[in-house]
């Protein structure tokens, strides 16, 4: 009898072609289209690691520069070999081209390359690079003279390619945090707190460039074969229930409820057909983006695991919204969640672009929603591939599942009747 | 025996049915008449244990089956108003889902399946979707999935309802046959009289939420055993005419109906000349005047003073 429920539904479900085309043609038609329409944004072109090329013109010689400091300098500050060595390990122009743009992070996704000064003109026409730094004259002595004799501090002029808004958004990151470690000599400096004694840290980039390099990279294909398939399931949630409604309103619940089913049996069928059919529909949404896109799934298994987590939560979603149709007598409630609720989930949940970047809060906020949470698991997959990365993720929707089907099986009326 | 005792229902403040008894024997077709909003539907919703009532009991075989229902619905069919039935699925895919629900073996079921088609008339048309069906296919299918656990009483709320008159003569023979051949006690709701006069032996009349008449056919007919029905009909009228007619004291339950005009009146009574004078006075023409025997619909005028379908 359980069975009969499961298989009725599957059917009733497969034979609506509008529904079949709402769950399945218009995710793969929005991964397709996203993919390909907002694949320069990932990086370039679309399942390319980002590629950044920075042309970098100086002026003037360092080493000649800090030589002259040196002279100068001896004058007013008593020159030892530690402070020496000191200062040439804090070669502004140095630290920028071998410790920031050129050390093993950077340099798999960073090219430098050296111009002369008359090539700037043809270099800022010709679009070729991402930036352009140009390093003015007596830049290493004026810094050097900033530092130790309390003088200004010098400038050098960035040319950011502006229309690759990513790769100009990563420079500018790792140039701020040049920039900072930059102003923290000066201040040390100034602060009498940079000794003879003290030795000169090697430069580290920002974390956030880290992970750029040292994880595999995700491109708009991946990002939005997850994020589309995450979105495109909650509706599954509101079609079940709005069956299900249809079911009351048209009495067929009445007359499942007079063949001595109980309820909590019917409700129990909605939870588990919501599972098979939303476990069906990311599967076929991820095979054919395997087979469009070769999206990776190495250790399928997690990725598994994930989704029947997920497929638990959208039957709880389905079986909540089924609860509250029949008390209210309406399908309101899967209405309401299909046409207003699943955009406001699928934002939170980053389904249209990663909401962390307009604010933290709702990014958090966003894993506590099934789609942002799964989202979420699946990106940790791709680049870490580990169960301890989406242990938490896994918890997180078997809470969501377990609240919302005691609630919907506490709300479920125990009757049928036209009332 | 099906018994109803004392059965009320209290929506918020709205009493939609109000201490209604009712009962029914084996093999009887019971009819449940009454207009839209009578309160049959929620009166079978009650009997047939899908809304709890307010206040009184439904007894099977002197035994309540409000808090215990099991009893009842092993052995009662229900035909809602509506269509219950899954438009995506065809005939035989609904008969096979409603009677794995019922728990029936494969090979029962199976059976089942071909003889209440025949039954119903859907034998060769078993393949197609419902949404495809005609509206009294559907109706007859409705009529179709109660009938697989061979019930001893089934319930039938407005069978017919929005059908072609093929169609309803089709699903009355059936209920007929399916009373005489199997013994099934039937109640049937219904605001056609004549449905109700042909099929039932005993019948309950039912307006706003209280029963206000019952017995077998004949008895209720002679509530109006005192009275007779006139229908005359004009070349024309008016309105002064037909409110000096609704004005003669020998008149009650006038009904227009274009140029028809129907009325009652005492038995003994001879309306002739005081009719054609007042067609006289207004210059209009009797074409026709005819005594008609009393109907359940005249019955039913003369109890609640409104025609059974307004």
């Amino acid at each position: 009898m359980f069975f009969s429920l499961i298989k009725k539904q599957f059917k009733v479900f497969l034979r609506n072609p509008s529904e079949l085309l709402l769950l399945l043609v218009m995710p793969i038609g929005l991964i397709i289209i996203l993919s390909f329409a907002l694949g320069s944004l990932w990086g370039g072109s679309n399942g390319e690691t980002m590629e950044i090329e920075i042309a970098v013109i100086q002026h003037e010689d360092e080493l000649k520069q800090f030589q002259n400091f040196i002279v100068e300098a001896k004058q007013t500050i008593p020159m030892t070999e530690p402070l020496l060595e000191s200062m040439k390990s804090m070669l502004p122009v140095s630290i920028l081209l071998d410790q920031v743009l050129n050390n093993g992070e950077t340099q798999e996704f960073v090219k430098v390359t050296k111009l002369e000064k008359s090539d700037l003109e043809d270099a800022r026409n010709g679009g070729n690079y991402n930036a352009i730094i140009e390093i003015p004259e007596g830049f290493t002595n004026d810094y050097l003279t900033s530092v130790f004799l309390n003088k200004n501090a010098p400038t050098f002029q960035v040319y950011l390619n502006e229309s690759e808004q990513m790769t100009s958004v990563v420079i500018q990151n790792i140039l701020d945090y040049y920039q900072y470690q930059y102003s923290l000599f000066t201040e040390l400096a100034k602060n009498q707190l940079l000794t003879e004694e003290m030795t000169i840290p090697t430069l580290d980039i920002t974390s956030n460039i880290k992970t750029v390099a040292s994880k595999d990279p995700i491109t708009s294909s991946t990002y939005y074969t997850f994020s589309m398939s995450v979105m495109f399931i909650l509706f599954l949630a509101g079609t079940i229930a709005s069956h299900a409604y249809l079911e009351k309103d048209s009495h067929i619940f009445d007359r499942i409820i007079l063949a001595q089913v109980n309820p909590v049996t019917y409700l129990a069928s909605i939870v588990v057909s919501t599972v098979i059919l939303t476990l069906l529909q990311i599967g076929i949404l991820f095979l054919v983006s395997y087979l469009i896109f070769k999206v990776p799934f190495t250790n399928l298994h997690l990725y598994l695991l994930i989704t029947f987590m997920l497929s638990l939560v959208i039957g709880g979603v389905s079986a909540l919204l089924s609860s509250l149709n029949y008390r209210t007598n309406s399908a309101e409630a899967s209405n309401i969640f299909s046409n207003a609720f699943v955009a406001i989930l699928a934002l939170l949940g980053g389904s249209f672009f990663n909401i962390s970047g307009i604010s933290p809060v709702l990014a958090e906020i966003g894993l506590w929603v099934p789609n942002g949470a799964a989202l979420e698991g699946y990106l940790k997959l791709v680049q870490d591939g580990s169960f301890s990365s989406i242990q938490s993720i896994i918890t997180n929707l078997g809470i969501q599942a377990f609240i919302l089907i005691l609630v919907a099986f506490l709300l479920f009326p125990k009757r049928g009747g036209i009332a | 025996m099906l018994e109803v005792v004392n059965l009320s229902k209290v929506y918020k403040k709205v009493k939609a049915v109000d201490q209604v008894n009712f009962y029914i024997e084996p093999g009887e077709i019971v009819g449940l008449l009454g207009p839209n909003g009578a309160g049959k539907s929620t009166t079978i919703a009650m009997i047939s244990t899908l809304i709890p009532p307010t206040e009184g009991d439904v007894l099977l075989r002197n035994e309540n089956v409000i808090k215990e229902p099991t009893k009842l619905r092993k052995i009662l069919g229900v035909v809602p108003q509506e269509i219950a039935l899954y438009g995506d699925l065809t005939a035989r895919e609904n008969l096979e889902f409603f009677g794995s629900v019922h728990k029936m073996s494969k090979k029962l079921l199976k059976e089942r399946i071909e003889i209440v088609l025949k039954q119903i008339g859907l034998e060769n048309e078993h393949k197609k979707l419902v949404k495809h069906y005609s509206g009294g296919m559907k109706r007859r299918l409705n009529i179709g999935v109660a009938l697989l656990h061979e019930p001893q009483y089934l319930i039938m709320d407005e069978p017919t309802v929005g059908i072609d008159p093929q169609s309803r003569n089709h699903i009355l023979e059936t209920v007929k046959q399916l009373n005489q051949e199997s013994n099934t006690a039937i109640i049937y709701t219904s605001h056609y009289m004549e449905e109700v006069e042909y099929l039932c032996n005993r019948i309950y009349i039912m307006d706003k939420g209280r029963i206000i008449a019952s017995g077998a056919k004949e008895e209720i007919k002679s509530i109006l055993s005192s009275e007779k029905m006139v229908v005359v009909k004009f070349n024309r009228h008016s309105n002064v005419f037909i409110q000096e007619l609704m004005d003669l004291p020998l008149l009650s339950n006038i009904n227009v109906k274009e140029s028809e005009i129907n009325f009652t009146v005492a038995k003994d009574t001879n309306l002739l000349p005081t009719l054609m004078t007042l067609c006289e006075k207004h210059k209009i023409v009797l074409n026709s005047f005819q005594v008609e025997e009393p109907t359940l619909e005249d019955v039913f005028l003369h109890l609640t003073g409104r025609a059974l379908r307004n």
